[in-house]
């Protein structure tokens, strides 16, 4: 439900205002190369990548390298970032909340999340490579370790935050601990939750790209990596557009997700 | 169905039992500096229907005192006695009224107002007529679907009132619900609460520093202290209702507890 006034949230008349530096960069882009200040071995034309893209997503495998990809490359790096995102939320959001409301659960973990929270995610990768070898699972594990922090921190924080005068409401209404958290502490921290899981979900694209780049046969990042190796350009971009676009949606699809299975989240300022 | 109307007898008369025992309860906090004690030795009795203002200054501990009654503070010493049940936690039977805004605000007018029918063995029908019963006493029907947001001050502690007496409590604490709205919203609150507590006769323990108010409302008032906390005077406001605030026996009144408060 939307409140009285619209205000903040824009009218329709402003759909495209999302779009509107996108179409910018595209059509600087688009000078760019028309006017051939920089060489197209460096940065291709725009219908170029098109007919690259169009190539890789609806074209038949026998058309060139990378024709007719898409599907089973989109395939692989969507169950990887399914499987490490899911792994960092199984984990992350109950931590994260039980550190936000019992200082010993905060103490306990606070050195270890801290410590480890400054390493770079990178630096696990040669570990990983050598614990879970070349693919799935040291894609997941890249993921789910790059996904944790965002998600327990935020969650912690959203919970510690919550407003104490909901809980004490609740309590005199005779709701027990169990049922308290899943009726006022999760919905009360909604907001802080939903930032967690937005954040968590794009470092888990950044680290299956990360996860990808080590040999693995498909997946869009060993695409990209492959393209780099064979010297085309094109694909790279392709390749750089094609998780824009999917992450974008995954986000999309986050949200409307939440909002979908969640009061609060639908309600949410 | 739960009876909706308890077999209360009107307030003045005379067969009221005591439900509520407060004993010798004191509250000292320990701070970084030292201790600092909040209520010394306070004690008093509720009878079933009585409305109770707790009157004083702020820093008086009126507020810390609601708190142990419901239950979200424990005392330093002495008990609380509540139909010779000691209260050692919050409890459905002892609802509060918040100054603040405690409504939960993903939740609609009505959802906030059914919020505690959750879990009990009420079938929804009986939930929904238990609820526009609720939102019609407080004046809130065509609201049923607002988001607490989206209402005045005044609004959310109707709901607030609503979502309580809903769960039919024994005693009502109320921690100046109406302090932060304007003068003539706290009027007409202060009338829906009489209204209501004439319906419903709930036990009622308001705390409040308006004067005004506690005469207006209460058939005895606490007349407190600071430093520490404590209960120097029982005032028996005896006026009949409903009262005239501006006849002149309610002004000598609040003449005469003005005076003590500043003494």
């Amino acid at each position: 439900m939307m409140g009285p006034t619209g205000k903040g949230t824009g009218s329709n008349a402003w759909w495209f205002l999302p779009w509107a530096i996108p179409c910018l960069l595209l059509l600087l882009w688009w000078a760019v190369s028309a006017t051939g200040v920089i060489p197209a071995y460096l940065l291709p034309h725009p219908l170029d990548i098109a007919g690259t893209g169009y190539g890789y997503i609806f074209g038949r495998p026998e058309g060139g390298p990378y024709a007719g990809r898409f599907l089973s490359d989109a395939g692989a790096s969507i169950l990887r970032v399914g499987c490490g995102f899911s792994l960092a939320v199984a984990v992350g959001l109950p931590l994260g909340i039980l550190s936000g409301r019992l200082w010993f659960v905060r103490k306990l973990m606070s050195t270890s999340v801290n410590a480890l929270r400054a390493v770079p995610g990178i630096t696990w990768l040669p570990l990983a490579l050598v614990w879970f070898g070349i693919g799935m699972k040291t894609t997941i594990f890249l993921v789910a370790m790059a996904a944790f922090f965002p998600l327990y921190l935020n969650a912690a924080s959203g919970a510690a935050q919550v407003n104490p005068l909901l809980l004490q409401a609740g309590a005199m209404m005779g709701v027990r601990r169990l049922r308290g958290t899943f009726a006022i502490l999760l919905p009360g921290a909604i907001s802080h939750l939903m930032t967690g899981l937005r954040l968590g979900l794009g470092i888990s694209w950044a680290y299956l790209v990360l996860g990808e780049l080590t040999g693995v046969p498909n997946g869009l990042g060993a695409v990209i990596m492959d393209a780099r190796m064979l010297g085309r350009i094109d694909m790279i971009i392709v390749g750089i557009i094609v998780i824009a676009v999917i992450g974008r949606m995954s986000d999309k699809l986050l949200q409307g997700g939440m909002r979908c299975c969640f009061k609060s989240a639908r309600r949410m300022r | 169905m739960r009876p909706n109307l308890r077999a209360v007898p009107l307030p003045g008369q005379k067969q009221k039992e005591t439900i509520l025992h407060i004993e010798r309860l004191s509250k000292v906090f320990h701070l970084n500096s030292g201790y600092l004690p909040v209520l010394d030795k306070i004690s008093f009795e509720a009878k079933s229907g009585d409305l109770i203002c707790m009157l004083g200054r702020s820093g008086c501990g009126k507020s810390t005192l609601l708190k142990i009654i419901a239950g979200f503070l424990s005392p330093s010493s002495g008990r609380i006695v509540l139909n010779e049940k000691p209260v050692t936690r919050p409890g459905p039977d002892r609802c509060v009224i918040f100054q603040e805004d405690a409504l939960f605000p993903w939740l609609t007018v009505g959802e906030n107002i059914t919020f505690g029918l959750k879990g009990k063995k009420i079938s929804e029908k009986q939930k929904a007529a238990e609820m526009n019963r609720f939102l019609n006493l407080v004046g809130l029907t065509e609201f049923r679907d607002y988001l607490p947001r989206e209402l005045s001050g005044g609004m959310k502690q109707r709901v607030a009132l609503a979502r309580v007496l809903i769960l039919q409590p024994q005693v009502l604490l109320m921690d100046e619900p109406f302090a932060s709205l304007d003068a003539q919203s706290r009027e007409d609150m202060q009338n829906l609460l009489l209204s209501l507590w004439k319906e419903l006769s709930h036990t009622i323990l308001f705390v409040t520093h308006d004067v005004n108010e506690a005469v207006v409302l209460a058939d005895r008032i606490l007349l407190m202290d600071k430093n520490p906390g404590r209960i120097r005077e029982e005032v028996q406001v005896g006026l009949p209702r409903p009262r005239e605030r501006e006849s002149s026996a309610f002004l000598n009144v609040t003449r005469r507890l003005n005076q003590a408060l500043r003494g």
